[in-house]
């Protein structure tokens, strides 16, 4: 069944859609740009932004192969590598593929018990599961974002002052690393019984070790004007952080 | 100064149209993708169990999506809005990098540059994401033991705690006041219901909405501040 899952057409049409994701991907890129430069934005600054998300993605990226890799085993190659490339995320697949094993009657995700129907039903649930936030947005983006504007009152204002709007944003995305943070220290406090402290500290020193990275490459940047190293903080404290996970 | 306006304005019209229309493109791909790989290794979907599988897992993962569309469309702006959610991967990678950024240009979120910048930063995130996985699947066969090395394994497991540490101090740093509750409340949750660890996702809308408010009351003291100051 892996060779069929692995066969050159699966590889030629999984290549081809991710192939099209890219073109789209390079449209949307150079019509910001020029966007951007001609809406008198600084292009060093434009190019900031591309670098530091350049780098900031490699280690995620190679995170997010080693879902292929350990999809592959099961759903061959080619699919995991199209789910992954384009619309999948990492913790989503596995749960999905593994949901959608067990309903079709094969039990777990297996090579051995996989079958052509098992797999093409598989494919199926995984694209129809998470299809949502695609189908969202095409009905709802330009309506949902123009209230949201209006409730912020930005259109109100000068539109490089922002409203209460950038506030939410910003407070949004402090509860959201607020609830990680989170899960960690009770991870380590709870994770193996309450209030046990036996659980997993890896990550807490992986948040430290980041963290402390982190306000080196901020101190460098404001204090010392190196301003390029911004583009390369995240990607650096994320690389240090991980290497201590491995170190202890 | 009004060219630029409108200029801006056609800018955000045009991609929503291109938005829609490439996310249309890229929604029948792959759910037909199933159907064409059917026709290749002889079989089709049996519906009655997409059915059934989409009762069991499904559900859950739809009211996921409709919190992340309305959580992160306003973070990503329209062009990201839309590269987001057709390149997936949204906390793990997407959100931290618009974010970050948005943080390097020092645009304002709900602005129209705020926008480009996300774009900017989305398509480029994804395409390292397209071509390292393309390298990797090329790759596979020697790569392979290396990435799943029990050495290299800790690393990747903690690819996550790595991106938050990083974006903690970034966004503690700015306003420690604001952090302090929701990181402590999130802390004595995970203490004290330790099997909430596996459903973290569904605690970020909570979080976030008890951020958002605190944020409001301090915008609005802060506004109140200003007044009375000015009226002295």
């Amino acid at each position: 069944m892996l060779s069929q899952l692995n066969s050159p057409p699966l590889y030629l049409i999984c290549g081809l859609i991710i192939l099209f994701v890219a073109i789209v991907c390079v449209i949307f890129l150079v019509r910001a740009y020029r966007a951007g430069k001609k809406a008198g934005m600084d292009p060093a600054v434009l190019k900031r932004a591309i670098i530091s998300s350049a780098t900031f993605s490699v280690l995620p990226s190679v995170g997010i192969l080693l879902g292929v890799i350990a999809l592959s085993g099961s759903l061959g190659t080619p699919w995991p590598w199209l789910r992954l490339s384009v619309i999948g995320a990492l913790h989503y697949e596995t749960q999905v593929a593994e949901a959608a094993a067990e309903q079709v009657g094969i039990g777990r995700l297996s090579a051995s018990t996989m079958t052509p129907e098992a797999f093409v039903t598989i494919a199926l649930l995984m694209s129809i599961c998470i299809m949502w936030g695609m189908v969202l947005s095409v009905l709802f983006n330009k309506s949902y974002l123009k209230k949201i504007r209006r409730r912020g009152g930005d259109e109100k204002k000068s539109p490089e002052k922002g409203g209460f709007g950038d506030m939410a944003i910003t407070a949004m995305f402090t509860g959201l690393v607020s609830v990680y943070l989170g899960s960690y220290i009770g991870g380590f406090v709870s994770g193996r019984g309450r209030f046990t402290f036996g659980g997993d500290f890896t990550p807490i020193l992986v948040c430290l070790a980041s963290a402390a990275v982190m306000s080196v490459f901020t101190w460098l940047s404001a204090k010392k004007g190196l301003k390029w190293l911004e583009g390369f903080s995240i990607a650096g404290s994320m690389l240090i952080g991980m290497l201590t996970a491995v170190l202890f | 100064m009004e060219e630029r306006k409108a200029f801006l304005a056609r800018y955000e019209t045009n991609t929503h149209r291109l938005g829609r229309i490439c996310t249309t493109v890229t929604l029948l791909l792959l759910v037909g993708a199933p159907f064409l790989i059917g026709r290749v290794i002889g079989a089709q979907p049996d519906m009655m169990a997409v059915l059934r599988g989409y009762l069991a897992v499904g559900l859950v993962w739809t009211v996921s999506s409709v919190a992340e569309f309305l959580i992160y469309t306003p973070m990503l702006g329209a062009g990201g809005g839309y590269l987001a959610f057709i390149t997936g991967n949204l906390i793990n990678m997407k959100i931290p990098c618009a974010m970050n950024a948005r943080d390097i240009a020092g645009t304002k979120a709900g602005t129209t540059e705020n926008d480009i910048v996300s774009t900017l930063s989305i398509a480029t995130s994804s395409l390292v994401t397209i071509g390292v996985l393309a390298l990797g699947v090329l790759l596979m066969v020697p790569l392979q033991p290396l990435l799943t090395s029990p050495t290299l394994s800790p690393a990747f497991d903690n690819v996550v705690p790595a991106l938050f540490g990083a974006f903690g101090y970034q966004y503690f740093r700015k306003n420690p006041r604001l952090a302090a509750f929701p990181l402590a409340l999130m802390t004595v949750f995970f203490v004290c219901v330790p099997s909430l660890a596996s459903q973290t996702s569904v605690l970020i809308l909570p979080a976030g909405a008890i951020t958002i408010g605190l944020a409001y009351r301090m915008y609005r003291k802060g506004q109140k501040d200003q007044k009375g100051k000015s009226s002295v």
